[in-house]
C-alpha cells in the first residue's frame, strides 16, 4: 500500500524500511517523555519550554 | 541572482526542472517562480496555516511577494511569485564546516516547525539553502508539502547524503572532504561513507544508525521495492527521528588546527603600519567606487573584505584554507555581518559548471562577474608558485570584475623569496614593470600607491 501522491523524489527502498525502524523506536523514547511528562505534571512539575517552537537555527 | 545564470529559451533557469511543483525563470534581470497548478493546493497551505510567515520571521524561508507577471509556460501555470533576491549563489562544496552544520541545522528547524502546521519538507536537499543576510535559509518556496499522519519523512535518505554525511566526514575525518560534494551532486553515497569513515563512528547512536545501517539497509533492499504500511511512522517517532538528526549534528565539530593559514596574520612579514595602510586604501577605493558586489579573492580570514562590506558592499571572501573560511564564518556569526559570506575556493582550479547538462550549478564565472575584486597578497601565489604567465592573469582577473584592487608583492619580498629558495627562477617578467605592462594590456591603471614600510605596491585599475 503506497501513499498517494507518490513523492517526485525515490526515498529509496532500504532508506524508507530503516528510516521506519529507527523512527518507531526513537518514538518510543519520544512517547515515553510525553507520558513521563504528564505524569510529573500530576505532581504539579512544569515541563520546560518547548524551545523547539521558535528555536533558532543558527 | 544577480547576474547571467544559466538560462533555457523561456528564461527557464536550468538549475530548476526536477520538480514538477514549479520553476525559476529568468525575465528582465529579475528571478521569478513560477507555481505550477499541481501545487496549488500545498502552496495554499504553506500560506494558509501561518507556517510561511513563521519561517520568514525566523529568517529561515526566502520571502517573496506574488505577481501579476505572465508566467512562462502558461498551460501548467498557477501563479508568479517573486522571491527576495540573493545576493551571491553558493554551493555546499564552497561552504565551511559550520556553514554546512548551520544550513543542515536550519533544515531540520525548518522541517521541525512544518510539521507542527501538518506539512513536511519533501526534499532535504543543500542547494536549497542559501546564505542571506548572513544566515542559512531555505529559497526553495515549493520544498512543501501536506504531511500525511503515518507517512515516513521522503527527504530522509537526501538528507543523510546531502548533510549528515559530509558533516561526519569533515569531522571525523578531514575538513576537505566536503570536496566530494563537487564530484557526487546529489550528495555522498552512504556506503562510501561508511567505508571512509572510522570505526569508532559505530559506537555513536546517530551515525551508527543514519550513516551505518542506513547504507547496509541500501544494499540490501536495492533491487526490491517497498509500500510503507501506513500508520507505521505516528507522530512521535516522526519526531524521534528528527531530533535524533539533530542531536547528532548538533554534537558534530570541527576545530580547524595546524593549518599553514589558520595564524597567516600573526606570521605575516609586513608591519602594522603596512597593513593598516593597505586597510585604508581598500577602505577609501571601495568607498569612491561604491561596487554593489566585492568578490575579496584570497581574503583569508576576510579582514580586507570587512573594509570593503563597510562601504555597503555584498562582499563574497574567498580562500583555499577551510579553517581561514570558518573562522571568517565564525565572526560573522559572533557579529551578526549581513553583507559578508566566507566562502572556500581554490583559484587555481576554481567551482566549475556541473550537474545534467552542465548547467545545474553554475562555475564561478557564471556567477559574475562582479563589480570588484581584490587580489590582496595573492599575484605571487598564482604567478609563483602556480606558474600562471602574468598576461593570463590579468586575463583571469578582467573577466571577474570591472574594477580590481591588486596588490604587487615583489621578488625582494621575504614571502616571495620563501616562494623562490627550492626552485629555479624561471620568471624573468615577474618585475613591477613587467607586471604594469602585462596589465596596462587589459586594464587602466588608475591608482597606484606604494604600501608604506613595505616593498608592495596596491593598485586600483578599471577594465578596458
Amino acid at each position: 500500500m503506497h501513499f498517494s501522491p507518490l513523492p517526485y523524489l525515490d526515498p529509496g527502498s532500504g532508506s524508507l524500511i530503516i528510516q521506519i525502524l529507527i523512527a518507531v523506536l526513537l518514538g518510543l523514547g519520544v512517547a515515553f517523555r510525553a507520558s513521563w511528562g504528564k505524569i510529573k505534571g500530576w505532581f504539579g512539575i512544569k515541563p520546560k519550554a518547548d524551545d523547539d517552537a521558535d528555536d533558532d537555527a543558527s | 541572482m544577480t547576474t547571467q545564470m544559466t538560462t533555457r529559451a523561456n528564461g527557464q533557469l536550468s538549475a530548476s526542472f526536477r520538480d514538477p511543483s514549479g520553476f525559476l525563470f529568468s525575465r528582465n534581470g529579475i528571478i521569478y517562480r513560477q507555481i505550477n497548478r499541481a501545487y496549488a493546493e500545498d502552496y495554499a497551505r504553506l500560506m494558509d496555516s501561518g507556517l510561511y510567515e513563521k519561517l520568514v520571521k525566523a529568517g529561515l524561508l526566502i520571502p517573496h511577494v506574488e505577481t501579476g507577471q505572465a508566467p512562462a509556460e502558461g498551460e501548467a501555470a498557477f501563479k508568479v511569485i517573486q522571491p527576495e533576491r540573493v545576493p551571491f549563489i553558493s554551493y555546499p562544496y564552497e561552504w565551511s564546516f559550520s556553514q554546512l552544520k548551520d544550513a543542515a541545522l536550519a533544515t531540520l528547524s525548518i522541517q521541525k516547525r512544518a510539521l507542527k502546521l501538518g506539512m513536511s519538507l519533501k526534499d532535504a536537499s543543500a542547494y536549497n539553502i542559501q546564505f542571506l543576510r548572513g544566515k542559512a535559509a531555505l529559497i526553495d518556496t515549493l520544498s512543501f508539502e501536506t504531511y500525511k499522519e503515518g507517512g515516513p519523512w521522503t527527504a530522509y535518505r537526501q538528507f543523510c547524503q546531502h548533510f549528515l554525511a559530509p558533516l561526519a566526514l569533515m569531522s571525523y575525518r578531514d575538513a576537505r572532504l566536503s570536496q566530494l560534494l563537487r564530484v557526487f551532486i546529489d550528495g555522498v553515497p552512504l556506503d562510501l561513507a561508511s567505508l571512509l569513515l572510522p570505526f569508532k563512528t559505530k559506537l555513536n547512536f546517530g551515525l551508527l544508525t543514519h550513516i551505518h545501517i542506513h547504507a547496509g539497509s541500501q544494499k540490501r533492499f536495492a533491487d526490491k521495492t517497498v509500500g510503507p504500511r501506513k500508520g507505521m511512522m505516528n507522530q512521535h517517532a516522526m519526531t524521534g527521528l528528527i531530533e535524533s538528526l539533530e542531536s547528532t549534528i548538533k554534537k558534530l565539530s570541527w576545530t580547524p588546527a595546524g593549518t599553514e593559514w589558520g595564524a597567516y596574520y600573526e606570521a605575516t612579514n609586513y608591519s602594522d603600519l603596512a597593513f593598516e595602510h593597505k586597510k585604508q586604501l581598500v577602505r577609501e577605493w571601495t568607498a569612491d567606487k561604491k561596487p554593489n558586489l566585492v568578490w575579496d579573492l584570497g581574503g583569508n580570514m576576510g579582514v580586507f573584505s570587512r573594509e570593503a562590506a563597510a562601504s555597503g558592499a555584498y562582499t563574497v571572501s574567498f580562500d583555499i584554507d577551510p579553517a581561514a573560511v570558518e573562522q571568517n564564518y565564525r565572526i560573522v556569526k559572533k557579529e551578526k555581518e549581513e553583507n559578508l559570506l566566507p566562502l572556500v575556493l581554490d583559484l587555481t582550479n576554481p567551482s566549475p559548471s556541473i550537474g545534467w547538462d552542465h548547467a545545474e550549478r553554475d562555475s564561478l564565472g557564471q556567477r559574475g562577474p562582479a563589480d570588484m575584486a581584490l587580489a590582496l597578497a595573492v599575484i605571487h601565489h598564482l604567478a609563483i608558485s602556480n606558474n600562471v604567465p602574468l598576461p593570463q592573469l590579468a586575463q583571469f582577473f578582467a573577466s571577474r570584475a570591472k574594477y580590481l584592487v591588486i596588490e604587487f608583492v615583489p621578488k625582494i619580498d621575504s614571502q616571495v623569496k620563501r616562494l623562490l629558495s627550492s626552485r629555479r627562477d624561471i620568471f624573468p617578467d615577474y618585475t613591477r614593470e613587467g607586471f604594469e605592462a602585462a596589465f596596462s594590456e587589459r586594464f587602466e591603471i588608475r591608482k597606484a600607491e606604494p604600501v608604506q614600510d613595505s616593498e608592495r605596491m596596491l593598485y586600483l585599475m578599471e577594465t578596458r
